[in-house]
């Protein structure tokens, strides 16, 4: 009988490559990797089972509490399909603040995914200049929402607090200095060899596997696919917003495609700052019953909450769909299928973004 | 070829200056961070707007030490979130400058209870009526069974049914939802985040 | 004491090897730490080497609030890890549960009943800077005269 499996290799979950826990199991013939398994369930805290039976003021804290990279996006999606079922209306100064926010948010989430990626295929310096450039974000979002990371800025009928033009300026000044700062980063990743060695080629998303799965966010658009929900916003196009996508579907496309986005969050961010006017920012308002299905775009590609509440504003269903959950698997089964050497499992794996809590909540 | 895009890089001024007068931050942080709220020293009226807000089980407790009440923040519960500072009617906590923007930008959290009876639950035993504490307070001769004389009562039980007299004295402190044995009342919390007019 | 208990303590306070085990957290605290290793805040400078290897670890940063999964293997990890060894929790969720320790959660906190902790470091994140403080602080008492005390119990075991 012809041996089909050599090696049955775990990586995880415990690994240093991994900030979080997952394993993969890679079932290998030689050095080639025959195929993949991610096995998950290490960080599951049943989020939506709790959130049931509360109000908003406590459901917003759970939902940011789903994932700490991305927690703006996920205070977002959950106010605003609450907002969307009772018809609350925005003041347009706060929903520019949001656009900030998110944006802000946008951009030390792909810095962080970058810099994970760099810190993978070992170079460390790129990745460690990475992280610095996102303290000058982080800085930005402390200074617009009082935390780090966890801010809950976002509440029905707009935003916590307003944003003061000399933090603006301080915020604008933030934007031009990742965008000089960056620039250099870019380069020595587009003309590294050894970057290109180790990213170029590599776990090739194929065009059938990305239309037959869910892929979403920049793991889809490196795949040509533009698949983006700031597409149907309005004030994202009024901000000058545009569809970003690439062609050739390796790593270095994914980890290029998240360069190329930071600097259209910048160009948004400034965008959005030059068109603040001062007004309310806050409206207040009342919930109403109903149940709703809302997605926008959160850093790592669509995420959609299907809630349902009761006529006093308490849940009573909820569902979330991350993006992680089609990004992991389809990391698994489409990109690491057949791959060349079991030391790219990590970095094709990572180059993804996969969000381990994202996924499991 | 990479050698000398890196040389370049090591040549850099900045690159230089930052190489050899590497220093890092004191560890402080800034004056706007929100820190754990801490008192300001104004007179707290035990009003709990700040327990009820609070979205962390355990987080922050009024307690009353030498005849004074003041509100206690437990490390290791409390994320942070500053919505203690704004519910304060009276200012009485403080975190980063979360107090001065909301004075400066009048941001208040508007809130009330309803107070909801599942008539086809409610078997009319009382139980709520005698635990809530408004109603000791305003009759402290409340019948065992629920019935009240006086009618300025929150909630009180006629004809076999319990029935809400007075919504705007409810402190929401959910005693009642505690003590109901069928889950027939519910206390409902609605928050409204508002902006005064400067 | 001797020199070279001396000596032991002085190198000890200045290389630690951190290993960081997520056992349910929201990321939240992990990139925390992250951010310490950031050229801003520059950890390695104190000593304080992250490896994520529990092997070759002294000081292991639990963050989360143990999920059923790991109820099994956190105290088999703690079994790995060569003395002297100790725990510093980063985060509300090991010390009390965060916002999840409510009625029909999965996870079950305190960590302390799982492994003995020395350390916590309260805050849901806390900062960069306050992570630091704490494990620079935690640092100098945490191994010191570790062969001493160790030779304390021995003996206390054996009269």
């Amino acid at each position: 009988m012809k041996k089909v499996v050599d090696v049955s290799l775990p990586v995880g979950p415990i690994h240093p490559c991994f900030k979080e826990p997952c394993r993969i199991k890679c079932e290998t013939r030689g050095e080639r990797v025959v195929t993949t398994e991610v096995e998950l369930g290490y960080v599951k805290k049943g989020i939506e089972k709790i959130m049931i039976g509360r109000p908003w003021q406590e459901t917003i804290f759970l939902a940011e509490r789903v994932c700490g990279i991305c927690s703006v996006v996920h205070n977002t999606v959950i106010v605003e399909a609450l907002e969307k079922i009772s018809g609350i209306t925005v003041p347009r100064r706060a929903g520019l603040l949001r656009l900030i926010l998110n944006e802000l948010d946008r951009i030390q989430s792909h810095l962080l995914a970058n810099y994970s990626y760099c810190y993978t295929i070992e170079h460390e310096t790129l990745g460690m200049y990475l992280l610095n450039l996102r303290e000058t974000a982080m800085d930005s979002l402390e200074m617009m929402t009082g935390t780090r990371v966890m801010a809950a800025y976002v509440v029905p009928g707009g935003v916590r607090e307003d944003l003061s033009a000399d933090n603006a300026a301080k915020i604008l000044e933030a934007t031009y200095h990742i965008e000089a700062e960056l620039k250099r980063f870019v380069r020595m990743f587009e003309t590294g060899p050894m970057i290109g060695l180790r990213s170029k080629g590599i776990g090739v998303l194929s065009m059938e596997d990305a239309l037959a799965s869910g892929v979403v966010g920049p793991t889809a658009r490196a795949a040509g696919l533009s698949r983006d929900a700031r597409k149907e916003d309005p004030l994202y196009l009024e901000m000058g917003w545009h569809m970003i996508t690439r062609t050739e579907s390796d790593n270095y496309a994914r980890i290029m495609l998240r360069f190329d986005e930071l600097y259209q969050s910048l160009t948004l961010i400034r965008n959005g700052i030059a068109a603040l006017e001062p007004g309310k920012i806050r409206n207040g308002g009342e919930m109403k019953a109903g149940r709703i299905k809302h997605t926008i775009e959160a850093p790592r590609g669509d995420l959609t909450y299907d809630i349902e509440i009761d006529s006093a504003g308490q849940v009573v269903f909820v569902s979330i769909q991350t993006p992680s959950i089609p990004n992991i698997e389809v990391a698994t089964h489409a990109m690491m299928k057949n791959l060349a050497s079991a030391a790219d499992v990590t970095s094709t794996f990572i180059s993804a973004d996969p969000c381990i809590a994202c996924a499991e909540r | 070829m990479t050698v000398f895009t890196y040389l370049r890089e090591f040549c850099r001024l900045s690159w230089l200056k930052a190489f050899f007068t590497v220093k890092t931050p004191p560890l402080t942080k800034p004056s706007y961070f929100r820190d754990f709220p801490e008192l300001t020293g104004k007179e707290c009226t035990h009003c709990l707007s700040c327990k009820m807000i609070c979205p962390c089980p355990g987080a922050i407790d009024v307690v009353q030490t030498d005849g004074v009440w003041n509100p206690q923040i437990t490390q290791g519960h409390c994320v942070r979130c500053g919505y203690c500072v704004e519910a304060c009617p009276e200012g009485v906590l403080t975190s980063g400058d979360l107090l001065a923007r909301k004075k400066e930008q009048g941001l208040v959290f508007a809130h009330e209870y309803i107070i909801k009876i599942d008539t086809g639950k409610c078997m009319g035993c009382g139980n709520c009526t005698t635990a809530c504490p408004v109603n000791r307070e305003i009759d402290p001769h409340m019948g065992a069974g629920g019935t009240s004389l006086s009618s300025d009562v929150l909630i009180r039980v006629e004809h076999g049914k319990n029935t809400v007299k007075h919504n705007e004295r409810c402190k929401g402190c959910k005693v009642c939802m505690t003590t109901c044995p069928n889950g027939a009342i519910h206390v409902i919390r609605n928050v409204a985040a508002l902006q005064e007019d400067r | 004491m001797s020199i070279l208990q001396q000596l032991k303590n002085a190198v000890r306070q200045r290389s630690i090897h951190v290993c960081y085990v997520n056992t349910g957290s929201c990321n939240g605290c992990d990139i925390e730490i992250l951010a310490c290793l950031a050229p801003r805040y520059d950890i390695e400078q104190y000593g304080i080497y992250v490896h994520n290897n529990p092997r070759e670890a002294d000081v292991i940063l639990v963050t989360g609030g143990m999920s059923p999964q790991w109820i099994d293997k956190l105290p088999d990890l703690w079994d790995r890890v060569p003395e002297p060894k100790a725990v510093v929790t980063i985060g509300n969720c090991p010390i009390s549960g965060c916002v999840f320790n409510r009625p029909g959660k999965l996870i079950d906190p305190p960590v302390s009943k799982y492994i003995p902790v020395t350390a916590a470091v309260p805050g849901c994140p806390p900062r960069p800077s306050e992570i630091i403080s704490a494990i620079l602080g935690a640092a100098d008492i945490l191994f010191k005269d570790y062969e001493v005390h160790q030779k304390e119990k021995e003996g206390g075991g054996q009269s």
